[in-house]
């Protein structure tokens, strides 16, 4: 299971999209008040340009560059513009040299974009009585002042809600996130086959708690069937045991009587053989239940692979070679690993003893250990038949018995406790082609969980 | 004659050990309950003792654990139900000396306590075996017969030696896998076989008088010529 990134939770990418949609509105927030006050402002503007006017308007006649020039005299900020120009646009007065072309002179008061104004300037031009054009002006000092101080807000403003709302989100986040990493935890055991391990809850009744809570329920119904399955099967085992014991007895003792020559004798004996090959397969059934069912590691110990190996081929290669067959070990590595050393055992003697006994005569079993850099590899490969590849899962199965086992004896359960060693082991058992024959790898480590 | 007590709860199961020991020569009492085995049990007046693990009363595994406390060393067979490896170790650990599992053939019960019987009267250091004209020199690990000598690979000599030590006695296979090897497990029936085979292709000469003997449905055991 993947780690899950911070970036990549609900709850920060809900955050990050609230953050988007408050910086929106401060945007528009913001956008209107300058609207606004724009307005307002050119509108307070035009009334000053229309009065400034109308006053020189009314000034009497050769009076107005003096009365301009006071006006000029008195605009400490220095906002105010005037031109008085003759006819034919000659400057007689004011601080405007030169009639602004887009300034018609009809006294309606209009923007002026001119070098030298801010933008949003406002003017208007009229033409007096005498035929001279008076041209007043005022620059647009307050509305930049306003629009740099609308947008420095929004700079800042911006920073701050991005700054917080990736802090915000992430704080958000962590405390789920951590949540999660806690149900992660917890659930390993149970897809290690811990039925009874369940996924943390808090008292929040938030939609995790909710998603644990059915999940555990899930688990509580896996576990109720589990046991349920377990307990008929423990059940029809102990049933079982005790008839089984008292008819091995009884046909044991009814031979017993019978004469060794007479007619019942060889029935007998077969009915004795039978009785012994239900009682093979039940213990076999039984023992891959008790494997299953093991405490896990309570009886592991250090184990000499190396060993073990030359055991199995001491034990194995006189069968091998009654068999015609070659029994080769090779061994590679020398290594010691926690494993269940008599299970192990019985393992390895289940794939050898099943690869000598499909492997025709004249043919070879390899048997080798070798180490790789995650740990010791054993490998049973035969010369034999092999398994199909669409086999080879169903084989590891209790009582399959595929194409190549339905004309030899064997109760179909040898492969199953090899894989419910493996199993308890947490190693990995597979089968491949060994072209020909069936190869058996068993990589003595404990696989890593990879969900 | 040897006196045997049988502790089990099942009568069915009870018949057929006691049949089968008295069959092998043994005067046998049976006992059904845990309280009641574990007064006859400590009585001594046995020479060993089949006991059931899980009994009515008091349990197998007490019964031999006091058995032990009160210093009665006779040799336990414990017969069980549960088949789980740590039961094993645990009736062991308790103080019996054997542990057979139910379901169970009646022969080799009878062939476990015959073991058990013949090791504890066994003397304790004793340095040759000897049937006949085979000889086992336990310290130089030597093998004769009638004088030639006989060159045994190690398993070979533990398998002999085990044949030897229990002369006349019916081993079965399990047995002999379970004392040489050590596993407990079964192994599948051709595999013992082939190793015996091979000890026999030493010890028996091709023509000469056989002493490896197959029981047939049994096992093995060793005797003398005839």
């Amino acid at each position: 299971m993947r780690r899950p990134e911070l970036w990549r939770t609900t709850t920060f990418r809900l955050t990050l999209v609230y953050g988007a949609v408050f910086a929106a509105g401060v945007v528009a927030l913001l956008g209107l008040i300058y609207a606004s006050a724009a307005g307002f402002l050119t509108r307070q503007m035009d009334e000053i340009v229309v009065g400034e006017a109308r006053a020189l308007d009314s000034a009497p006649l050769g009076a107005l560059p003096r009365r301009i020039a006071d006006e000029e005299a008195h605009d400490i900020r220095n906002v105010n513009f005037y031109g008085l120009f003759a006819r034919d646009g000659t400057w007689i007065a004011g601080n405007v040299r030169r009639l602004p072309a887009d300034v018609a002179a009809d006294g309606v008061p209009r923007q002026l974009r001119e070098p030298g104004f801010q933008p949003g300037a406002r003017a208007l031009a009229r033409r007096l009585p005498t035929g001279e054009i008076l041209f007043v002006g005022f620059d647009a000092k307050t509305l930049t002042g306003l629009r740099v101080i609308i947008l420095r807000s929004l700079i800042w403003s911006g920073a701050l809600i991005i700054v917080l709302g990736l802090g915000l989100g992430a704080l958000l986040s962590l405390a789920p996130l951590r949540r999660i990493r806690a149900v992660q935890q917890a659930s390993l055991p149970i897809l290690d086959g811990d039925v009874g391990a369940r996924l943390p809850t808090s008292n929040r009744h938030d939609e995790i708690d909710m998603l644990a809570g059915i999940a555990n329920g899930m688990m509580d119904e896996v576990e109720r069937l589990l046991w349920a399955v377990k307990s008929v099967g423990d059940n029809v085992a102990h049933d079982l045991r005790t008839p089984l014991t008292r008819l091995r007895a009884l046909l044991y003792r009814v031979r017993q009587g019978a004469a060794a020559d007479g007619p019942q004798g060889p029935m007998l004996d077969q009915a004795l053989v039978e009785t012994d090959a239900l009682l093979a397969r039940f213990k076999a059934i039984q023992r891959i239940s008790e494997v299953d069912r093991r405490e896990r590691r309570a009886g592991f110990a250090p184990v000499r692979l190396r060993a073990l190996v030359e055991e199995i081929g001491d034990l194995y290669e006189p069968l091998a070679e009654d068999l015609g067959l070659s029994l080769i070990t090779r061994i590679e590595a020398s290594c010691e690993i926690q494993a269940d050393r008599e299970l192990l055992f019985e393992a390895l003697s289940n794939l050898v003893g099943n690869a000598i006994k499909f492997t025709p005569r004249g043919g070879s079993v390899r048997l080798r250990l070798t180490r790789l850099p995650e740990g010791p590899r054993l490998e049973i490969a035969d010369s034999g038949p092999g398994v199909p590849e669409d086999e080879r899962e169903a084989v590891l199965e209790r009582f399959y018995r595929g194409r190549r086992e339905r004309d030899t004896p064997g109760s179909g359960l040898g492969l199953s406790i090899v894989a419910a060693v493996a199993r308890l082991h947490d190693f990995r058992l597979i089968l491949s082609d060994a072209s020909p024959g069936l190869k058996v790898t068993l990589d003595c480590w404990p696989v890593a969980m990879t969900y | 004659m040897a006196r045997i007590l049988t502790i089990e709860d099942d009568e069915t199961t009870a018949e057929a050990i006691v049949s089968e020991l008295t069959r092998h020569g043994f005067q046998v009492e049976w006992v059904a309950d845990g309280r009641a085995g574990l007064v006859r049990a400590v009585s001594g007046e046995f020479e060993a003792v089949t006991l059931d693990r899980m009994l009515p009363g008091v349990d197998g595994l007490t019964i031999v654990s006091v058995m032990r406390k009160a210093g009665i060393d006779v040799p336990v067979l414990m017969i069980s139900a549960l088949t789980e490896v740590d039961e094993r170790v645990r009736g062991l650990r308790a103080g019996g000396d054997d542990y057979l599992t139910k379901p169970f053939a009646s022969e080799e019960m009878a062939a476990r306590l015959e073991v058990l019987l013949r090791r504890s009267r066994a003397q304790p250091r004793q340095t040759m075996l000897r049937i006949g004209e085979l000889e086992m020199d336990l310290v130089t690990r030597e093998v004769r017969r009638g004088g030639r000598e006989i060159a045994l690979l190690p398993t070979e000599f533990k398998l002999l030696e085990f044949l030897m030590r229990n002369a006349g006695q019916v081993l079965t296979r399990t047995m002999i896998f379970e004392a040489i090897w050590g596993y407990h497990f079964d192994p599948g029936t051709n595999l013992i076989d082939v190793h015996m085979g091979r000890l026999r292709r030493k010890i028996d000469e091709p023509g000469g008088d056989p002493m490896i003997r197959t029981v047939r449905g049994a096992g093995y055991a060793i005797h003398a010529p005839t």
